[in-house]
């Protein structure tokens, strides 16, 4: 127990009839890169939505780093430190890239209240924005306005974003959608960084990066989860071969 | 093409060159209609940053207008006649001094905000917009509804509130005082929006969403940046009064909310100098077609509908290379 950061029990959301997600339990482990895969429309992004808390969830719980949060609103949450990138590109269009790292430090860095104080003067904010953008490759795109970044880019700009909060578990929703190869090698060596301090929960559809950066892999279908294992035993299991990833594998 | 900032430079030219022709014409008129352009520009000025750079489209602006104009006319009807504001918990009396009666309209138009943003700030969207306005038409019929302030006929003030050792009966000082308030207004404005305060409900504006994903509390960031916006509008009401020596429930009505609205959008929408640039074509409008016709603001809708068609970053926007706000 004490090795879990995340752990969600029993979580479950319907629609009516339709259950999104049905008693779904997995957990995060320290320094760890767990992979939640599955057909699309299986759940996993209303599953991120639930554990971010822009959703509500029926019933079950969610532990973070021994504290429950199953009751604490979508910013409380992202305060205590669940940080998220979205599946379709959430960055504010009008602001610089730069900017947009900024606006993601004020939270941790309590500068969000500072009416008067010129944000161009605060130079501690400025040089931690600039550093991640050189982690995530886009320090040659600082004063780029955001909207008019490439697709790629802004998926970089997006985990940028998350980076920034230097939060306790990080949920990735298809981070890599759209990256180029360099792209994606970039993001592979980045998670493999950064899952020592923030542990990831990454859902992906290009499997030679989950193979890649994947600690422990679990499937999701028609919002239940029906394998938990590690890439090894992902790949030979037939259900799952059935079910998702087939036997080309 | 000029720049926008070297048109900003020109306006505060104007402003002081405007007061000046006014004294060697001989026209005090010329001076009073700029008092008017400048403390309708602060109203826009305060609505601009709810509006313009947070997006909250309130359409009850004229709420915190007339409170600070209502409180200014009643503290002073109260001094002219020597008569008990409130007797409880303890005799309070009403002022004449700007001194006392800027910063209680103010605070009152601070108040005012913080309970209708309270309220409504849980909405969004055309909700927001109409419980805004509910809110001003309910203290508008208030208002209409209050026969010891005048009612439906108003309240006249017979004298300009005092300042000490200045006689602000003269249109020129008057005009300085309320110069003085638009260079704080905007000087207010333009701190708030280069802060990391500025940064979040800009930011909002754009996309709530994911400024809540930050751990950002967007509600409290719209709140206080409403309270600030209705603070502002407020202190233009007051000083409104002052230059008409006359409040009535006109100015808590749902069309001076949209005059408000208006000159934010005529001038351009977060531009800094926008809503003054807006307020100055609405009066100059006002003056020059209003002297042919009575029916001047079909050719004002006419305006309107052409700068949201052709040119949505209006009057500063087109001195704006980048054109940052044109979506």
């Amino acid at each position: 127990m004490k090795n879990k950061i995340l752990n969600i029990k029993n979580l479950s959301k319907s629609y009516g009839a339709f259950k999104v997600t049905d008693e779904i339990a997995i957990d995060l482990n320290f320094n760890e890169i767990h992979a939640l895969i599955g057909p699309n429309g299986a759940g996993k992004s209303t599953l991120i939505k639930q554990i971010v808390g822009s959703v509500k969830h029926d019933i079950g719980s969610i532990i973070l780093d021994q504290e429950d949060i199953t009751d604490l609103t979508d910013i409380e949450r992202a305060k205590i430190g669940i940080s998220r990138t979205f599946q379709v590109s959430s960055i504010i269009p009008k602001f610089t890239a730069l900017e947009n790292i900024i606006l993601s430090l004020l939270n941790k860095s309590n500068n969000t209240f500072q009416l008067f104080k010129s944000l161009k003067e605060n130079r501690e904010l400025h040089s931690k924005a600039k550093k991640i953008l050189i982690d995530i490759d886009l320090d040659s795109k600082t004063d780029e306005i955001a909207s008019e970044l490439s697709h790629g880019d802004r998926r970089k700009l997006e985990v940028g974003l998350a980076l920034a909060m230097e939060p306790k578990v990080f949920l990735f929703d298809e981070p890599m959608a759209g990256l180029d190869e360099n792209g994606t090698k970039m993001m592979i060596d980045l998670f493999k960084k950064i899952k020592v301090n923030s542990p990831i929960l990454l859902i992906e559809h290009d499997m030679e990066a989950v193979f890649a950066l994947a600690d422990r892999v679990s499937v999701i279908v028609y919002g239940k989860i029906v394998a938990t294992g590690t890439v090894k035993e992902i790949k030979s299991n037939d259900l799952v071969r059935d079910v998702y990833l087939g036997y080309e594998i | 093409m000029i720049s926008e900032q070297f048109f900003n430079k020109w306006i505060w030219f104007l402003l002081l060159i405007t007061p000046i022709c006014g004294l060697i014409f001989d026209e005090p008129y010329y001076i009073t209609l700029a008092t008017k352009v400048i403390i309708l520009g602060i109203a826009g000025i305060g609505l601009n940053l709810a509006l313009g750079y947070c997006g909250l489209i309130s359409f009850g602006h004229a709420a915190f207008f007339g409170i600070g104009g209502y409180v200014t006319a009643i503290m002073s009807y109260h001094a002219i006649n020597n008569e008990i504001l409130f007797s409880w918990p303890f005799d309070i009396f009403g002022s004449s001094d700007m001194l006392i009666i800027w910063p209680l309209a103010i605070l009152i138009s601070a108040f005012l905000s913080l309970i209708i943003g309270l309220l409504s700030l849980r909405t969004s969207g055309v909700y927001f917009i109409m419980i805004t306005l509910a809110f001003a038409q309910m203290l508008y019929f208030f208002s209409i509804s209050w026969p010891n302030y005048g009612g439906e006929d108003g309240l006249s003030i017979y004298m300009r509130n005092s300042l000490p050792m200045l006689n602000t009966m003269n249109p020129l000082t008057f005009y300085l005082i309320c110069l003085s308030w638009l260079s704080t207004s905007i000087y207010v404005s333009y701190k708030l929006i280069n802060s990391p305060f500025g940064m979040a409900f800009q930011a909002i504006k754009q996309n709530e969403e994911r400024v809540k994903s930050v751990g950002i509390e967007t509600f409290k960031v719209k709140l206080l940046i409403f309270v600030i916006s209705g603070a502002i509008t407020g202190l233009a009401g007051s000083l409104y009064t002052d230059l008409n020596r006359f409040v009535s429930p006109s100015v808590l009505d749902w069309q001076t909310s949209g005059e408000i609205m208006v000159f934010v959008i005529l001038g351009g929408i977060a531009r800094l100098y926008g809503p003054l640039i807006g307020a100055a074509f609405f009066i100059i409008l006002e003056q020059t077609l209003g002297a042919y016709t009575e029916n001047w603001q079909f050719w004002l809708g006419l305006i309107l509908i052409l700068e949201i068609l052709y040119a949505r970053t209006g009057i500063m926007g087109l001195f704006d290379k980048k054109k940052k706000y044109e979506k």
